[in-house]
């Protein structure tokens, strides 16, 4: 482990600029929200997330795959992203969700767009010291401290940051800031671990994950998803800031003789996720927020050898405009 | 580098047939010789079809795979991709992927009595199943085949109806909704056939397909005269952009119907717990 001086931090991400797109959290207005690295406005000590998770880099809300030429034949041409690109400042959240994306565009069939993205990606995680109110990572496992899923990983504490190293890749960059970094000592660790415990006991709010788990699969009829999806107003914001939401569209735009073939992100909240030419198949919205719920409780987990596709980042909850809160949702699934 | 897994295959349209009122049936051949050669599928699979320009989607495949070399495909023109299919011509190209999908049973259900209950387009990826069964037609018991639509000119695949009609221990009933004034036939919904065969229920392993309301009925119907549930198969469709289930459109309940389907028991759509 390593420590790095706070006020290092800044001349360490412009040394990697070279070589790598760097991306960072960013005061924005009244906002927290990742983009390209601007020193004057890098977010260090900010408490919980930036508004939208880092996810849009990985899985673009809207992305070329192909174009289609038509000269008789037809062309086919694919299109993808390559650039080398290191994100900082990763919330353990986050960490995770980007952990489920990758069993589900890396497994099975590999989604080569996502795989182009993720392999030239560095992570380097950021604990969090503090929850914000919407915050449940503390009952999913997924946080405030990280454990796995990055190539470094930072501790605030307090004047300094500690480095953890958690890939190869990780450990090239260090090298690349050698200068910057001094050897961490078990009272680093030691903080970094009372920090943690203090941190756990930030939380306001908190779900009982084995129950909810145990009991999701038999709650189909329960009154909740009624209750909750008469406030919806169809705005689709808890999929659209969700870091673990894969669901896509594809569709052809063609002008002239070429055809750009692009996907860009879906909402299983909107009426036209299921809508085919002549029939709907989810036709209430009750049963539109159960397939919200039930895909990252339940179906997930049943696919992904239990792996939920919740982070407990709270976003949803956050950007909710007509208060439907997804912890008050499991906790109803969990003590009925 | 492995093959992009959402790069359509060239395929030229070598037939075009008029099937029935507003759908026609195509015939498709790879236009890579390995890729033709390689290429193959079970009955009750489906392709993705990409009309450049317009769109993608997925259609399930009627032929069968005791035909080499080439897949036909029957469209009802309903949607932007299956219209702007209908206006193709032969020697046009259109892009394939796949196949995807688990495919009926076949083995598992050699031997027993086959009941096919079809319903207008519906009858399109049974034909493939249908006619893999009468390759091999010693391999199954008596194979009654009820089939409906909305109107005389809706009934598809007349040829195929008529050869099966022919052959020993096999059985062809037709019936229609609205009939006109040469229909002289069955009229009525399909469900109205089934008194009028005989079935061994307990032999008889039943493959139904069709409009969602036409399985919701025909599955109440079977269920009424002691069909247990996983003697009732039927194949779904779902809204659906990749056919490789990453992008989350197709579940029902847990399941993919790309990737887990489009092939169920009524048993297993029931423990899924969503609305078919």
């Amino acid at each position: 482990m390593k420590i790095l001086n706070k006020t290092n931090l800044a001349p360490l991400l412009e040394r990697l600029r070279p070589e790598f797109e760097v991306v960072t959290p960013l005061y924005e207005g009244h906002d927290i929200l990742f983009g390209d690295l601007e020193s004057s406005k890098l977010a260090t000590n900010f408490i919980g997330k930036p508004r939208l998770s880092p996810k849009e880099y990985l899985f673009p809300q809207r992305e070329r795959l192909f174009t289609f030429k038509e000269n008789g034949s037809v062309e086919i041409e694919a299109h993808f992203n390559e650039a080398k690109r290191v994100i900082w400042g990763v919330r353990p959240c986050d960490l995770y969700g980007l952990k489920f994306l990758d069993l589900v565009y890396l497994t099975d069939y590999i989604d080569p767009y996502y795989q182009a993205r993720r392999a030239n990606t560095l992570l380097l995680g950021l604990n969090c010291n503090e929850a914000e109110e919407s915050c449940f990572c503390s009952s999913l496992g997924t946080g405030p401290f990280a454990k796995e899923a990055f190539d470094l990983l930072f501790t605030d504490l307090g004047d300094v940051f500690l480095v953890e190293i958690g890939s190869k890749a990780g450990e090239k960059l260090i090298e690349k800031g050698t200068n910057l970094f001094t050897s961490a000592t078990s009272k680093d660790r030691e903080k970094a671990k009372l920090l943690e415990g203090k941190a756990k006991k930030t939380f306001k709010t908190s779900v009982d994950l084995e129950k909810v788990k145990a009991k999701i699969a038999a709650a189909s009829d329960n009154p909740i998803w009624a209750e909750e999806a008469d406030k919806c107003i169809l705005c689709g914001g808890c999929n659209w800031v969700c870091p673990t939401c894969h669901c896509f569209n594809v569709e052809d735009i063609k002008a002239g003789r070429e055809t750009q073939r692009i996907r860009y992100w879906d909402s299983c909240q909107l009426a036209g996720f299921t809508q085919m030419a002549t029939y709907n198949s989810r036709a209430a919205q009750a049963e539109r927020l159960r397939q919200r719920i039930y895909h990252k409780f339940s179906y997930n987990p049943d696919r992904y050898n239990g792996q939920i596709g919740c982070t407990g980042c709270g976003r949803c909850i956050d950007v909710c405009p007509a208060g439907i809160d997804i912890t008050y949702i499991l906790q109803r699934v969990a003590n009925e | 580098m492995n093959k992009n897994i959402y790069t359509p295959d060239l395929a030229v349209i070598k037939k075009v047939r008029d099937e029935a009122e507003g759908i026609k049936t195509f015939t498709l051949e790879l236009k890579d010789p390995e890729i033709k050669e390689s290429f193959n599928y079970r009955a009750g699979q489906f392709v993705e079809l990409t009309i450049f320009g317009v769109g993608e989607v997925p259609v399930s495949i009627t032929s069968s795979p005791v035909n080499k070399g080439y897949l036909e495909l029957s469209i009802a023109a309903v949607g932007k991709v299956t219209q702007a299919l209908h206006l193709k011509k032969e020697r046009e190209l259109v892009g394939l992927r796949g196949p995807y999908g688990n495919g009926f049973p076949l083995n598992e259900v050699k031997g027993k009595n086959i009941l096919f209950v079809g319903g207008g387009i519906g009858l399109a990826p049974l034909r493939s199943l249908i006619n893999q069964m009468f390759a091999q037609r010693g391999d199954f018991a008596k194979i009654s085949i009820l089939y409906g639509a909305r109107n005389p000119d809706l009934l598809c695949f007349m040829n195929d109806l008529e050869r099966w009609s022919k052959v020993e221990n096999s059985e062809v009933l037709l019936s229609v909704d609205v009939p006109d004034s040469k229909w002289k036939g069955n009229v009525g919904v399909v469900g109205t056939l089934l008194p009028k065969i005989d079935i061994d229920v307990k032999n008889t392993m039943a493959f139904v397909c069709g409009p969602p309301i036409m399985i919701h009925f025909i599955i109440l119907d079977l269920l009424k005269i002691e069909f247990g549930g996983n003697q009732i198969i039927t194949t779904m469709e779902r809204r659906m952009e990749c056919g490789l289930g990453k992008c989350g459109h197709c579940n029902i309940g847990g399941k993919y119907v790309c990737l887990d389907g489009p092939v169920f028991s009524y048993k297993q759509l029931r423990e899924l717990g969503e609305n078919i």
